[in-house]
């Protein structure tokens, strides 16, 4: 019976979509998040009566043909890189980016990941570091005396310390940007890695062309819209409900046909 | 004698196709871009062996085709710059993938490293001049109604949205994509329009598909009662005969 199998593989897709809907809600505060959708795609299809055939020996042809599909699967579950919104937190070293780019930082492997949640905070030697202390590249040092540390929209590091009120500048952000910023690979903690697919990064200082701005004491909310993604988990939750009606159709019609007796 | 049973076989047969395209067109319910699917049911007049004159003919069901709705799909809004929908029936974005040209109405697409305008499969989108290479350091992509694709306000391409004098000649191939199965060329499609940020869903209506799930089994129910009867019918003829 191939509509059980093909009611299953739409059970089996429903339960991913909400697999994806949950991690979205999940990650609604996560700085710098952004949200998943999963893209389902009709799976191949058998042709019982291939169209074109010749129906009759007066050459005429079948027009339709039949042709039977086995259901649905994932294509793809991909990043939707729309801009979140940025929210003022008061906190010096939050940067939020406006716009393209992303954050490079570098692992303790010795890869380089990136990242758009820029929630950074000093480790002990004054180094500019993520939540889980991994540097942030090129590495930006804010020396132990300054007073106030102003990063400007083109990524400028300044700092004024005691006793002299010139700023004195002691980085410069630079951000990396894709061609294909979904092909990049999550790999928790709000970091991703370059693949194959996203192509190589391209690094240019905040503010260039192709570039966001920087922003200050403010850290990128998640791209998640719970209203959107709770109507997505309704229908998800009804589209599992009638591929179960399906599976309980076929398996009624096989044992009517079963408690055929002769 | 047994053409009752054999007539009851070729619905139970026929009910079974259906219920499987019923099942496809559920399950492919949240499919961007999926076609709802019919079968087309005919009847086969059999041929009368003896008497000819004295018995009527006996006719069976036959399928003789799948149909499909090409009508519009409910656009959604998804706020993602590379998910593009065709709003106006029959025509399709065209691709090239490695068989050769394919067609589609699901417009999430993405960029290879190269920039390449690709599908989720990574088919290769066409343009007016083949294939579209989109920088997106040169600013955001807009997308007009009629295809063109312009960034911080320089043309870099159209899209090419195509349609066929006929949509019987298109064949699915998965993934939801559609193949040429003849030698017929579309023909630019200019009375559509192109939404970007939106995705087309499927044009499957739920709450019909539910109800021929019902039709199917209840017809099924009772095609094989009728099968049963006729075979109970058989064998009290024999028993009878036997008494005799």
């Amino acid at each position: 019976m191939r509509a059980l199998r093909t009611a299953a593989s739409g059970m089996a897709a429903q339960q991913l979509n909400v697999e994806v809907i949950s991690n979205n809600i999940a990650n609604m505060n996560t700085v710098g998040f952004k949200r998943q959708r999963a893209e389902f795609q009709d799976l191949l299809y058998q042709n019982v009566e291939r169209m074109g055939a010749q129906s009759s020996s007066q050459g005429t042809v079948v027009p339709t043909g039949i042709q039977i599909g086995a259901g649905v699967k994932a294509g793809s579950v991909y990043r939707v890189t729309e801009q979140g919104s940025p929210t003022q937190t008061g906190n010096t070293y939050d940067v939020a980016i406006d716009g393209r780019g992303y954050f490079q930082i570098l692992m303790p492997s010795g890869e380089t990941a990136f990242t758009r949640a820029g929630n950074f905070s000093l480790n002990g030697e004054g180094q500019l570091v993520t939540d889980d202390g991994y540097a942030v590249q090129p590495n930006i040092s804010i020396p132990q005396d300054a007073i106030d540390v102003s990063i400007s929209k083109t990524g400028q590091v300044q700092v004024i310390t005691q006793g002299s009120p010139e700023p004195q500048v002691v980085g410069q952000i630079e951000l990396a940007s894709f061609f294909n910023e979904a092909g990049l690979e999550a790999i928790g903690d709000n970091l991703l890695l370059e693949t194959a697919a996203s192509g190589p990064a391209n690094v240019g200082a905040p503010g260039e062309p192709g570039f966001g701005n920087l922003l200050q004491r403010y850290t990128e909310a998640s791209n998640v819209d719970a209203v959107s993604e709770i109507s997505a988990l309704i229908i998800a939750q009804r589209a599992y409900e009638m591929n179960s009606k399906v599976i309980t159709t076929a398996d009624q019609m096989l044992s009517v046909s079963a408690q055929v007796k002769s | 004698m047994e053409n009752a049973a054999y007539v009851g076989l070729s619905r139970q047969m026929t009910l079974r196709r259906e219920l499987d395209i019923v099942a496809n067109n559920i399950a492919n319910a949240d499919t961007t871009g999926f076609k709802v699917e019919q079968l087309l049911l005919g009847e086969e007049v059999g041929e009368r062996a003896r008497n000819a004159f004295v018995r009527p003919g006996v006719s069976f069901v036959m399928d003789s085709g799948v149909g499909r709705d090409y009508g519009q799909g409910a656009l959604a809004q998804t706020g993602r710059t590379l998910d593009f929908a065709i709003e106006g029936e029959g025509a399709f974005f065209e691709l090239k993938d490695g068989v050769g040209a394919a067609y589609t109405r699901d417009g999430a697409f993405t960029l290879d490293p190269e920039g390449r305008l690709t599908t989720q499969g990574g088919a290769a989108v066409q343009g007016d001049g083949g294939d579209i290479i989109l920088n997106p350091a040169l600013g955001a992509v807009a997308v007009a109604a009629d295809g063109t694709i312009s960034q911080n306000g320089q043309l870099t391409g159209r899209l090419s949205v195509v349609r066929f004098d006929t949509l019987a000649v298109l064949e699915k191939g998965g993934d939801g994509l559609y193949r040429n199965a003849s030698n017929a060329t579309p023909t630019a499609a200019n009375d559509v329009q192109i939404r970007q940020a939106m995705l087309e869903g499927s044009n499957v209506n739920p709450i019909l598909e539910i109800t021929n799930l019902i039709e199917i089994q209840r017809a099924y129910e009772s095609v094989t009662k009728m099968i049963e009867n006729t075979n109970d019918l058989s064998r009290r003829a024999v028993e009878r005969l036997g008494r005799v």
